[in-house]
């Protein structure tokens, strides 16, 4: 499972990134995380299988939406407050779910 | 607050959508974005050439000889004053890469298309005389940097919409099959770029033969000769007023915080039309600190520096009561989380888990904070207690303090900071009482399910 997470410059979506990694080796999923800003998320987004938005970029949604409808990449914007308090765990649980959504889908 | 919160959703966020998926100011923003890491570099050595210690000069000369600074400033002059070439290259490529047309072609006419409304003379005055002499076959440093920065977005974004215009109309050379992709993919670009530097070069001729008919001259544009000319009275100095009155940084502050409160990244979304704005006042200082001129603008990015401690909002001193004072485990436990984080300025640990967003009750010291801190900085510095930033650029991660005296190349801007961290923080105890009690007493009457044990 590949998890691309965008925020304005990737720096406070990279902090999220090294708390879902924790979480993915603790419980044993084998997983790549990565941030990117959102300029060059559009270019990563093939690599990826779900894409998260943060929610200060919210507003980016429809675009990012579009985009994965062309390539079947499921796009959410993460809670806020799992945002805030850098909650790895909330976050890897909410992408797995998209994950099988997008499987059974 | 449904009725507020329903309101954002149907009529702000719409807007800041539609601005923030607007193609040209995507581009701008994206595009200018190219030219900071360079110009961050030019500030290591513009601070080097101008610390603030008696003697300093004297003594570098005696190690270095005295062209020392002109050697020390090399950097500068390649960074800070090519920022027009690089941002329009970047602005085009960018715009290019959005419509899907080669963006490396569309960067390189860009890049041409602006040397062409540049003339190539500069102005010369040689020793012992007062007459400045026309000299020819140079390309003008002084229109590369700041002064030709909005020449360099308009052509770059006009240059690109031609080309990719007449791309998309598939105007095209076609190359027989067998031809290698990468040899007809330079055909491909071969019409549309004789279509934007024609067109360029018109525009040019047509200003120097109003010029010489002193047409330009009886509408009021006197010594109007080229492009830049015009920009500069017609774009330039207007859009100035904007960053270089308090009203107008004020405005700036506002907005930024009304779009965090809605959650959205206020500077990011202001970023097309701001950037150049402060990018050119900042430059205008560092140009003025070189020749040993009085600093002109108050209102530069980096005077946001001063103001937007620890991210937006201020927001550091918010988490360092969490830090210190905080009796509810929501706020020890966030305190934890977002101190490191704000020390470099990145805030959304605050702000989406306080949360600041949508909070009535913290989002007046998040708004009110950096307004008041905009004015007590403008008006310290209008006075002259303050040293005005001198068009250093630090990363805009620097820590608070640090970044005071960078900026302004004077412990004064420290001090500054800290008054400024001072104010912050009586605005915000009171806020950050009331919110912490709020916890505490949701924190009793929910023991039992225990809301903590997700963070």
């Amino acid at each position: 499972m590949n998890i691309l997470l965008c925020c304005s410059v990737g720096m406070s979506s990279s902090l999220l990134v090294s708390k879902m990694k924790k979480s993915a080796f603790n419980q044993g999923i084998e997983c790549k995380i990565w941030a990117v800003s959102v300029d060059i998320a559009l270019k990563q987004m093939d690599k990826a299988d779900i894409l998260l938005l943060g929610p200060q970029v919210r507003y980016m949604l429809p675009q990012f939406k579009q985009a994965g409808k062309e390539r079947g990449i499921p796009v959410e914007v993460i809670n806020m407050l799992h945002y805030g308090t850098v909650n790895g765990n909330a976050v890897l649980s909410f992408a797995k779910q998209l994950y099988s959504s997008k499987e059974e889908g | 607050m449904s009725k507020y919160n329903s309101f954002l959703e149907n009529k702000v966020m719409p807007i800041a959508s539609k601005m923030a998926g607007q193609r040209h100011l995507l581009a701008l923003r994206d595009g200018i974005i190219l030219t900071m890491p360079l110009i961050i570099i030019g500030s290591l050595f513009l601070i080097l050439g101008f610390i603030p210690i008696p003697g300093y000069n004297e003594f570098m000369a005696s190690i270095f000889g005295d062209a020392w600074m002109t050697k020390l400033l090399y950097p500068v002059g390649a960074t800070y004053d090519i920022m027009a070439l690089i941002a329009t290259f970047g602005i085009a490529y960018r715009l290019a890469e959005q419509y899907k047309v080669d963006p490396l072609s569309a960067g390189a006419v860009a890049v041409s298309a602006f040397l062409i409304a540049t003339p190539y003379f500069t102005m010369f005055t040689p020793e012992g005389t007062e007459i400045a002499v026309q000299v020819g076959g140079v390309i003008p440093v002084t229109l590369m940097g700041s002064k030709g920065l909005f020449v360099g977005i308009l052509i770059a974004l006009f240059s690109t919409e031609i080309y990719r215009k007449i791309i998309q109309k598939n105007i095209v050379i076609k190359m027989p099959e067998g031809v290698p992709p990468s040899v007809s993919k330079s055909f491909v670009a071969l019409i549309p770029a004789v279509i934007v530097i024609s067109s360029v070069w018109l525009i040019r001729i047509g200003i120097e033969n109003l010029y010489h008919l002193n047409f330009l001259g009886k509408l009021g544009f006197t010594n109007t000769t080229s492009l830049h000319d015009i920009i500069t009275l017609l774009l330039s100095e207007p859009l100035g007023i904007l960053s270089g009155s308090l009203i107008g940084a004020i405005i700036y502050t506002l907005l930024v915080h009304l779009l965090w409160v809605c959650g959205l990244h206020g500077s990011s979304i202001l970023g097309g039309v701001m950037t150049p704005i402060l990018l050119t006042a900042t430059d205008q200082n560092r140009l003025a600190l070189q020749a040993g001129e009085e600093l002109p603008n108050i209102v530069t990015s980096p005077f946001f520096e001063l103001v937007f401690m620890g991210g937006s909002g201020v927001s550091i001193v918010f988490v360092v009561m969490m830090v210190l004072f905080a009796k509810s485990e929501q706020s020890k436990q966030l305190g934890k989380i977002a101190i490191a984080p704000s020390i470099f300025n990145i805030n959304e640990p605050v702000v989406f888990g306080a949360p600041v967003v949508m909070n009535p009750l913290l989002m007046i010291p998040f708004i009110l904070t950096p307004v008041v801190l905009t004015v007590t900085t403008y008006i310290m510095m209008k006075s002259g207690f303050i040293p005005l930033t001198n068009g250093t650029l630090p990363p805009w991660t620097t820590p608070p303090i640090i970044s005071g005296f960078l900026a302004t190349g004077s412990w004064k801007g420290s001090l500054m900071q800290i008054i400024n961290l001072v104010i912050a923080f009586a605005i915000y105890l009171p806020f950050f009482k009331m919110w912490d009690k709020q916890n505490t007493a949701m924190e009793k009457g929910t023991e039992n399910i225990n809301v903590t044990k997700a963070i």
